[in-house]
C-alpha cells in the first residue's frame, strides 16, 4: 500500500469560492499555470506535480470526497449541511463567509400560531431550523432568484444566503432572522487522512495558517 | 408508471447482484465457520421497548407495529441486541464461550435529504464471554479478512476507544445534548467549530484544552500512546491506554498491526458499546463497510453479566465497491436451451438431465412455431444471451449457429451418440 508518490487530489466548488480559493494557493506556493478563469480544462496540477484540482459543481464536492476520488474539498458550509457527506469537516477557512437567514418584508411577522409559506433553495436547513423553533411552514422549493418569492406572493418570506444584503435591500427585502454563519470548509476524505497522512498535513497547516 | 411500485429506501436486487451477494455470502460463511463461529438467525420483529429503554436507536428511526396482542413490535433495526438477547436465553453460565455470526436484514427509518438505503442487508460476528485482548484481535483479524477474502487489497481499521472522550467529558458538567453535539464535531474533526463550541461555554480551560487535541489523537500507534498518556486527567483515561497499547502489541505479533491505524476522536452512534469501537474501510471509500467494538454491559439488560465483542460487515455497501472496482467474477456454467417436438420428448428430457448432472444449466421447451423463430426471439433476450441453442426434431439434433440450424455432435460437453434406426 505505497501511496506515498499519489497526487493529492483536490474538488473545488465552481464559482465565488475557487477563484478565492485557488488565489489562497498560489499564496501558500501552489502555482497553476495552465488555469484561467476562461479555460475549458477540468483539471489542473500544480508546478510541483504533488497537488492536483477540478472543479465541480457545489454540491458535488462532498460526494467526490467521500468516495475517495477526491482526497480533500473546499464547499460550503451550506452546500454540507444541506448534502451531509461521510468527510471529516477539517478546517473553517474562513472564506466566503456570509450568513443563512430567513428574510421578506419589513412588516412580515414569524409568528408561532400562523403557518407560513417558505420559498428557498435549502429545504433542509429551512426545515430543521422551522422545526426547532416550532415554526408551522409550507416548504416552497425554489431555484434561483429566490428574492421574487414574495415580491410576487409565492411566499411569505424566504431562506438564502446573504452576503452583503444588496439583492435584499434592492428588491426591498430585509433579513428577519439569522439562522447560521455560514463559510468555506477544507474537508478530508476519511481514509486518505490516514493514509496520505505526510502529504495532506502540509497542505492542512498552509491553509490553517491563513485561516486563524 | 412503474415508479409507482418503488419504494423510497428500498431496492430490489437483481439476478446479477444476487449472484454477487451470494458469492460474499458464501466466502463469509466459510471464514467465519472456520474460526469456530456457529450462524443463528433471529427473529425480523423486535419489541419496541428493547431499543427504546437504552436509548440504543432513536424511536422515529424505527418501523413500527402493533401486534394482536397490543405489544408495540418494530422491525429490527440492529442485530447486535438480538442476537445478545439470544445468547442470553441459550446460554445461563455467564463464562461460556459463545461464538456465533448471523446474515440478517436490518431495518431503520433514516431521515436525511439524501436517498439513504432503509433496509441494510448486514452478516456479522459476535464473541461472548471473553475480555481480553486477544478476542478484540480475533474480531479485528476477522474483519480485515472478511474484506481481504473477497479481493478488497487496500483495507484500513480505524481503531478508537468509547471511553476516553466520555471519561473526559465526565469531568465537566454538561447536558446531553451538548455532549451529543460535541461529539458530532470531534468525529467530524471540525477544528474551527470545536473551538467556536468551546469558547461560547464556560469548561475548565485545562478540559477544553484537551478536548481540542482530540480530533487530531491519531496516526502511528507509538506516536499516539505517548500523546494520550499526557492527556489523561483520570484513572479511567489512563486505563483506556494500557488496554489500546496490549491490544496493539497483540496485533504486531499476529501481523495485522500494517492495517490499523488508531483514532480517538470518534464515537459510535450505537450506545452499547462500552470499550474498544472500530470501523474497516475499503480501498479510498470515506463510509465504513464494516462497524464493530466491545460491548460489556448488553448483555445485562438480558439478565447476564458477559463482555462481548463483535462487528457487522454492511454487505450491500461491500457489493457496490466490489462492483465498482471490478472484483466481482461469477462465472456461469454452460447454459444450453433445447427445443423439442413432442415425437423427441423422452430423449430431449434424458439429454437435459444428464446435462445438469454434469453442472450445465439446461431448459427445455416444446416447439411450437417455427424453431428458428423461436430461437431468435429467446436469443435476444436478456437472460439468454449466453445460452447455446439446440433443436430435436424427427430424431435429429441441430444445433443453432450463425443464423441457421446445423446438424450437431455434441451438445456442451456431451457427446452425441447417432440416433440408432
Amino acid at each position: 500500500m505505497t501511496l506515498q508518490n499519489d497526487k493529492i487530489k483536490m474538488a473545488l466548488a465552481k464559482g465565488r469560492v475557487a477563484d478565492k480559493t485557488i488565489d489562497r494557493l498560489k499564496e501558500i506556493g501552489y502555482i497553476f499555470p495552465d488555469y484561467s478563469k476562461e479555460s475549458r480544462k477540468l483539471i489542473f496540477t500544480d508546478t510541483t506535480g504533488s497537488l492536483e484540482f477540478f472543479l465541480v459543481k457545489s454540491p458535488d464536492v462532498g460526494t467526490y470526497v467521500e468516495k475517495g476520488a477526491a482526497d480533500i474539498g473546499i464547499v460550503g458550509r451550506d452546500v454540507l449541511l444541506e448534502h451531509p457527506a461521510n468527510v471529516y469537516e477539517l478546517l473553517n477557512l474562513k472564506i466566503g463567509q456570509c450568513r443563512m437567514c430567513v428574510a421578506g418584508f419589513k412588516d412580515t411577522q414569524i409568528r408561532y400560531n400562523q403557518k407560513l409559506t417558505v420559498g428557498t433553495k435549502y429545504p433542509h436547513i429551512a426545515k430543521h431550523y422551522f422545526t426547532q423553533i416550532d415554526q408551522p411552514v409550507d416548504l416552497i422549493t425554489i431555484n434561483g432568484s429566490v428574492e421574487l418569492g414574495p415580491i410576487l406572493g409565492l411566499c411569505d418570506c424566504i431562506v438564502d444566503i446573504v452576503e452583503s444584503g444588496n439583492t435584499l435591500r434592492e428588491n426591498g427585502l430585509v433579513v428577519l432572522r439569522s439562522i447560521l454563519d455560514i463559510s468555506s470548509r477544507l474537508i478530508v476524505n476519511h481514509v486518505s487522512l490516514k493514509t496520505k497522512r505526510e502529504q495532506i498535513d502540509p497542505i492542512v497547516e498552509k491553509f490553517k495558517e491563513l485561516a486563524f | 408508471m412503474l415508479t409507482t411500485y418503488t419504494i423510497e429506501g428500498f431496492e430490489n436486487i437483481q439476478y446479477q447482484g444476487f449472484q454477487a451477494l451470494s458469492k460474499i455470502e458464501r466466502s463469509l460463511t466459510r471464514l467465519y465457520s472456520r474460526y469456530g463461529y456457529h450462524q443463528v438467525a433471529t427473529p425480523t420483529f423486535e419489541t419496541y421497548d428493547n431499543f427504546v429503554q437504552n436509548g440504543a436507536i432513536p424511536a422515529n428511526e424505527l418501523f413500527k407495529f402493533i401486534s394482536r396482542k397490543g405489544q408495540v413490535l418494530a422491525l429490527k433495526p440492529d442485530a447486535t441486541l438480538s442476537v445478545a438477547r439470544m445468547a442470553a436465553i441459550n446460554h445461563h453460565d455467564p463464562n461460556e464461550i459463545i461464538k456465533l455470526f448471523y446474515q440478517t436484514n436490518i431495518y431503520r427509518h433514516f431521515s436525511s435529504p439524501g436517498d439513504v438505503k432503509k433496509e441494510m442487508t448486514q452478516m456479522g460476528v459476535e464473541f461472548f464471554g471473553d475480555n481480553s485482548p486477544e478476542c478484540d484481535g480475533e474480531i479485528i483479524e476477522m474483519a480485515i479478512k472478511s474484506l481481504k477474502a473477497n479481493g478488497v487489497a487496500d483495507v484500513q481499521v480505524d481503531l478508537g476507544h468509547v471511553g476516553f472522550i466520555n471519561y473526559l467529558l465526565d469531568e465537566l458538567t454538561m447536558s446531553q445534548d451538548e455532549r451529543a453535539r460535541l461529539f458530532e464535531l470531534i468525529e467530524n474533526k471540525n477544528l474551527g467549530d470545536i473551538q467556536e463550541f468551546l469558547s461560547t461555554h464556560q469548561y475548565d480551560p485545562k478540559i477544553s484544552k484537551i478536548i481540542l487535541e482530540l480530533p487530531m489523537l491519531y496516526g502511528d500507534p507509538a506516536d499516539v500512546f505517548a500523546r494520550m498518556t499526557k492527556l489523561c486527567v483520570n484513572q479511567n483515561m489512563q486505563e483506556v491506554v494500557k488496554h489500546l497499547s496490549a491490544l496493539y502489541e497483540h496485533l504486531k505479533s499476529v501481523g495485522l498491526a500494517q492495517y490499523v491505524t488508531f483514532d480517538l476522536g470518534f464515537t459510535s452512534s450505537m450506545n452499547y458499546y462500552t470499550d474498544l469501537i472500530f470501523k474497516v474501510y475499503a480501498g479510498n471509500w470515506g463510509a465504513p463497510i464494516i462497524d464493530g467494538g466491545r460491548y460489556n454491559k448488553l448483555s445485562q439488560q438480558f439478565g447476564i453479566d458477559r463482555p462481548a465483542c463483535g462487528f457487522a460487515v454492511n454487505l450491500l455497501s461491500l457489493m457496490d465497491y466490489l462492483e465498482e472496482h471490478d472484483l466481482i467474477h461469477v462465472e456461469n456454467p454452460p447454459h444450453a436451451v433445447l427445443l423439442y417436438r413432442a415425437g423427441d420428448k423422452a430423449r430431449t428430457f434424458e439429454t437435459a438431465n444428464a446435462l445438469r448432472s454434469q453442472g450445465n444449466i439446461a431448459e427445455v421447451f416444446t416447439i411450437n412455431s417455427l424453431p428458428s423463430a423461436m430461437i431468435e426471439r429467446l436469443a435476444g433476450q436478456r437472460l439468454y444471451q449466453d445460452a447455446e441453442f439446440y433443436v430435436f426434431s424427427h430424431g435429429e439434433v441441430l444445433k443453432w449457429q450463425d443464423q441457421d440450424l446445423v446438424p450437431a455432435d455434441r451438445i456442451l460437453s456431451i457427446a452425441l451418440e447417432p440416433e440408432q434406426e
